[in-house]
């Protein structure tokens, strides 16, 4: 093999590395600043929830093993997390404000 | 005369709808016991007191032989120690609680002054905190004991809720008790009366559910599953979790409110606490 190829094939390689290393940190930031917002939202939805007294059981470990995920860097697990907690903190809140000043006796009790 | 008879009738068909929807804690009471009485017609009212133990025959069986070294008597006794000691002060519980220990029954009361559901374990606190103690937590721990000491203090007494007339207030803490109790909660979307009224000598699991009525008489519980006395917001805490809701604060005002109105519906069954349970 020449010495020219040589080179040419050492600087591909070389420049894809450098390449797709700055592309992974690009999707790695990218990640992390689409995590923090679904992880704000989901951190609002659980206040709103609170407030009326519909959180569900397992939100707050949810989204602590959904914050633990994105620090190992595991954000397709995070997300998930996080996209549970939210959905749950909706759904109670719902649940709880659709009964607000009506829950009364059952049928079997009128 | 023919006003009069309009006016009659419009009275009667306003009645008609508005009925449901004032219905007072006296009429509540008779239609919750009734209800129960009519489910379980060959159980004595009284009974009621022993929850699951009332209306499952093979599970009384292991709790009277359970009962017959009952595993709260330590508790008691530390209880009556703390009773008798005086605090740093030089005061006493007895100095708080005019009527001595066995005075359960005075409790969950409507405190005017303080505009709020007192119960047993909140006096209990107040009482230590006005004279410079430590207030105890509400769960686990040394609360159990002195409850379980007036408790036993008060054995015989019949629950006996007010809710007094001359301060709308207390009807409102009443109605949010009530409120909460017929409010579908957690992912389960279950209120108390799902599994307490109408699924209450039914199989849950491992369990058999216990009727609403008759559940506040024995507290606190020595709890086999717990391996220690808790008290009845520790059992509330467990009751909301089952169904996967965020437990309240124990004391808080939802449990308080709903203390209150728990209990009030037993009013008339004999105080037989501290019990032990499954
Ligand atoms: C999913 C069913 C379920 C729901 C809903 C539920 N509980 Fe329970 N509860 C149980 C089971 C099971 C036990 C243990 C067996 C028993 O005593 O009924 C229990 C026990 C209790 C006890 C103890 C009774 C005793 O004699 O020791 C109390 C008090 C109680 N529940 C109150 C409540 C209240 C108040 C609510 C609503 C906030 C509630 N429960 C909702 C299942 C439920």
């Amino acid at each position: 093999m020449g010495v020219l190829l040589k080179y040419i094939l050492i600087s591909i390689v070389t420049t894809g590395m450098l390449l797709s290393t700055g592309l992974f940190a690009d999707v790695s930031a990218a990640e992390d600043a689409e995590f923090a917002t679904l992880l704000s939202e989901a951190k609002a939805a659980q206040k709103k929830a609170n407030s009326v007294g519909g959180e569900w059981r397992d939100v707050g470990k949810f989204l602590k093993q959904a914050e633990q995920a994105a620090a190992d860097g595991d954000f397709e697990k995070a997300t998930k997390l996080a996209q549970k907690a939210k959905t749950q903190c909706e759904l109670g809140y719902e649940q709880a404000v659709s009964q607000k000043g009506k829950a009364g006796h059952p049928s079997y009790l009128q | 005369m023919k006003n009069a008879l309009i006016a009659t009738v419009l009275v009667l068909v306003c009645s008609l709808f508005v009925q449901p929807l004032s219905a007072s804690p006296e009429d509540n009471v008779r239609l919750y016991q009734d209800y129960f009485k009519k489910r379980f017609p060959n159980i004595d009212f009284q009974e009621f007191a022993n929850g699951v133990y009332a209306v499952n025959a093979q599970l009384r069986e292991n709790w009277e032989a359970i009962e017959e070294f009952p595993p709260y008597e330590p508790f008691v006794e530390r209880g009556e120690s703390m009773w008798n000691t005086a605090f740093a002060n030089g005061k006493s519980y007895a100095d708080c609680f005019q009527n001595g220990p066995g005075s359960k029954h005075l409790y969950p009361q409507w405190s005017k002054e303080q505009g709020k559901v007192i119960t047993l374990a909140l006096a209990i606190n107040q009482c230590r905190e006005a004279n410079g103690e430590k207030p105890l937590k509400y769960k686990k721990g040394p609360i159990n004991d002195i409850l379980a000491y007036m408790a036993y203090e008060s054995r015989g007494q019949l629950t006996n809720v007010v809710i007094p007339a001359d301060d709308p207030r207390a009807l409102e803490a009443y109605k949010q008790g009530k409120e909460f109790y017929f409010t579908r909660r957690g992912q389960l979307n279950f209120s108390c009366s799902h599994c307490h009224f109408s699924s209450s000598g039914m199989n849950l699991r491992s369990d058999v559910l216990s009727p609403a009525v008759g559940q506040t008489t024995g507290w606190p519980v020595y709890r086999s599953k717990w391996g220690t006395v808790g008290t009845l917001h520790r059992r509330y805490t467990g009751c909301n979790k089952q169904v996967r809701a965020k437990p309240f604060p124990a004391q808080g005002e939802e449990y308080r409110n709903l203390e209150y109105f728990h209990t009030h519906m037993s009013n008339g069954v004999v105080l037989n606490g501290p019990s032990s349970r499954k």
